[in-house]
């Protein structure tokens, strides 16, 4: 029951949003009621998981342990990004850059991407599954082309057909892999990814490489995975931040998510040696090619856009090495998805007052705008993985885990993560400190646009010092299943 | 699930499929590859009513009813209306020319024929031709996104790749049930409409389909 009203509440609240005529206030509560809702529920659903493995609503929809992670951090930033939107929009609407109409189309598309999302993460069908990930293609590619810009069509229509394609090769990945159950059990209904994994092994071991591979290029592409990347630095560039926030920090997972659960299936039939090696040659491409675009980068917005790419990276690579790696691979999943959208809405704050995404024109971040200066320098720290934020202690297992079994591979991620480093500290230390532009005054847009960056922060610096009991079970049962 | 369309009938509607597909690189007017695409779609149609006749089975009826109406009648209608709209009945180009485009074509047929594919006739081996057939109108659905100019052209380029996996999922007889069809189809039926209302705006922001121009990403 409670899976159903957190999959109705936001669907609802899009509905209604829809049909209201004025009225921003209406809009802005609706969303943050809507992303609050979800989130406590999200919270009850991740208790149920602990007690129970799983937790389910008729046959179609089910949460794991895996599942119960995504969906907190999907709700949370969810919830943080739709508070942020309110001082964002509302300083947009003041600027004259935007009027009611896309506040509205805003909230609206904001609400179906989370139903989406929540559908993406809870589907027993591999094929309903696929469905909901492209459903969360179609509702963002709106939301990238918000601004109606010339550039931010152009990044939405590349976003639309990359994904568009990689979505149908995904599909592709999927029949194959759905033969097993289709022609050994006669099965023409709803095939569950259970079905899916215990009948995959009745397949040709080459028809089950061919389908992860088609799998992994597909939903690879919607996780940002080099070379399938190109979309990704526009699309984020491109987008509102709180919509970068949400893209980055929670969709890249739901991909990611989606893969592992294919692997499973093939590890069961091909051994585990074929999708690890194709994630570990995935993830250091991801990690080399970003680490050089960022210290390279001119335009902060993208700048972030490729250390995501560089995360998906280091995430996969963790896959690929397994045992530890694998844990290390779903925290620092946790840690990216905290860090980078921390990240993202303050580079929205230095936008709103800087009116620049390009690194050079921006200087005296901490002179203009303190406080986001202190938070952004927190997420910079963060990312980086600088003690003692999570993504150290994380990239260290990760690491470690390679070092052995791959040394060579985790010299070039090494080498990837300094210049990563070195090209962070660069471009951060230019911007925030020094003077700032005369024209620019000093302050905070309004406190919308900085309180929920606090309640981020502190969740990010908290999960960092100390893990809970309970998430870290989660993560546990998650990691024993891949 | 077993085949129950004979090798010989899916083999040729394949083969059909797949030789609208090159067209699909050959012709250069918008509104021929419109038709081109129907033409295509009406094929996926035979192949659901043939099955639907020869299981007696309603669902496959429904769902060859639904394929016709979206595929055979609304999309292309709706295609039609736009260009006329947008008064875009002119020629579309591509990077390369019509010599080196059919080498592509060439090549990615020979590609499907290689041993990596070749585990995927173990899917039917009665279908085999018809599997390596669909295989290869996959990849070349995929070249005509890659190498076209026009935005209708890439999205007619993603319509075939789909009916290209549809053609092979019927040789590898594994047609879904009417549920996750209606699912696939209501999918298709929203990115139609969506990436339509892009070229509409690419239009008015561009005022041409020709992505080669759409370059204020660089740089």
């Amino acid at each position: 029951m409670i899976l159903a009203l957190i999959i109705i509440i936001p669907l609802l609240i899009a509905a209604i949003s829809a049909i209201i005529q004025k009225g921003t206030r209406l809009l802005e509560f609706l969303t943050v009621f809507s992303s609050g809702a979800v989130f406590f529920f999200s919270i009850i659903i991740a208790d149920k998981v602990l007690a129970d493995q799983s937790y389910s609503l008729l046959p179609y929809l089910k949460v794991s342990s895996f599942g119960a992670i995504l969906l907190l951090l999907t709700s949370f930033i969810s919830l943080i990004a739709s508070l942020y939107s309110i001082g964002y929009l509302r300083t947009e609407v003041k600027k004259e850059v935007i009027g009611f109409s896309r506040v509205k189309q805003y909230f609206v598309l904001l609400n179906v991407f989370l139903t989406s999302m929540i559908f993406a993460i809870s589907f027993t069908s591999p094929i309903m599954t696929w469905v909901a990930v492209e459903a969360t293609t179609l509702s963002t590619a709106f939301l990238i082309s918000f601004y109606n810009k010339p550039s931010s069509l152009e990044a939405a229509w590349k976003y639309l057909i990359i994904n568009s394609v990689g979505l149908l090769l995904a599909f592709f990945g999927t029949i194959l892999f759905m033969a097993g159950p289709m022609t050994h059990g006669g099965n023409i209904g709803l095939i569950t990814w259970n079905e899916l994994m215990t009948s995959a092994n009745t397949l040709n071991p080459s028809v089950i490489k061919i389908a992860f591979v088609f799998i992994l290029i597909g939903y690879g592409t919607k996780m940002g995975l080099v070379p399938m990347h190109t979309w990704l630095p526009d699309a984020h560039s491109k987008a509102p931040v709180p919509i970068s926030s949400l893209l980055s920090g929670v969709l890249l997972n739901i991909a990611l998510f989606t893969i592992l659960r294919f692997k499973i299936a093939a590890d069961g039939v091909v051994g585990i040696n074929f999708s690890s090696n194709l994630f570990i040659y995935f993830g250091l491409f991801s990690i080399l090619v970003s680490s050089l675009l960022i210290y390279l980068q001119t335009n902060y917005k993208r700048l972030l856009a490729y250390s995501t790419i560089e995360h998906m990276g280091i995430i996969a690579l963790g896959i690929g090495f397994g045992s530890i790696g694998l844990f290390a691979s779903i925290l620092h999943m946790i840690y990216h998805s905290l860090a980078k959208p921390l990240l993202f809405l303050t580079s929205g704050n230095i936008f709103l007052k800087f009116s620049s995404t390009k690194i050079e024109k921006i200087k005296g971040v901490f002179q203009a705008i303190p406080l986001t200066g202190a938070l952004f320098l927190i997420g910079i720290f963060a990312i980086t993985g600088v003690p003692p934020f999570g993504i150290f202690m994380t990239e260290f297992s990760i690491l470690a885990a390679g070092i052995q079994s791959h040394p060579i591979v985790a010299g070039f991620t090494l080498l990837g993560l300094v210049l990563i480093f070195i090209g962070f500290l660069k471009h951060a230390s230019s911007m925030i400190f020094g003077e700032k532009p005369k024209d620019i005054a000093a302050g905070e847009s309004n406190s919308w646009t900085t309180v929920p960056l606090i309640l981020l922060a502190t969740v990010l610096i908290f999960l960092s010092l100390y893990l809970p009991g309970p998430l870290k079970l989660l993560i546990e049962r998650a990691t024993l299943i891949f | 699930m077993e085949n129950t369309i004979p090798a010989q009938i899916l083999f040729l509607a394949d083969l059909v499929i797949y030789f609208l597909i090159i067209l699909v690189h050959i012709t250069k007017r918008n509104i021929s590859i419109v038709y081109v695409y129907a033409a295509q779609s009406l094929m996926i149609t035979f192949l659901m009513v043939y099955s639907a006749s020869v299981n007696h089975s309603y669902a496959l009826w429904i769902l060859a009813a639904l394929i016709f109406g979206l595929k055979v009648a609304a999309a292309p209608i709706f295609f039609l209306r736009q260009i006329k709209k947008q008064t875009l009945q002119s020629m579309t180009s591509s990077y390369l020319g019509l010599p080196l485009t059919l080498i592509g074509i060439a090549v990615l047929t020979m590609v499907t024929h290689s041993r990596f594919f070749a585990a995927l006739a173990t899917l039917s081996p009665a279908n085999e031709n018809a599997l390596m057939i669909s295989i290869a109108a996959m990849f070349i659905s995929l070249f005509i996104i890659i190498n076209r100019k026009g935005a209708l052209s890439q999205m007619i380029g993603i319509l075939s790749l789909e009916n290209a996996i549809v053609a092979f999922a019927f040789a590898a007889g594994l047609e879904q049930g009417l549920g996750l069809e209606l699912g696939i189809i209501f999918d298709i039926c929203a990115w139609i409409v969506i990436a339509t209302v892009f070229v509409t705006m690419i239009y008015k922001k561009f005022h041409t389909l020709d992505v080669s121009v759409m370059t204020k990403l660089k740089g």
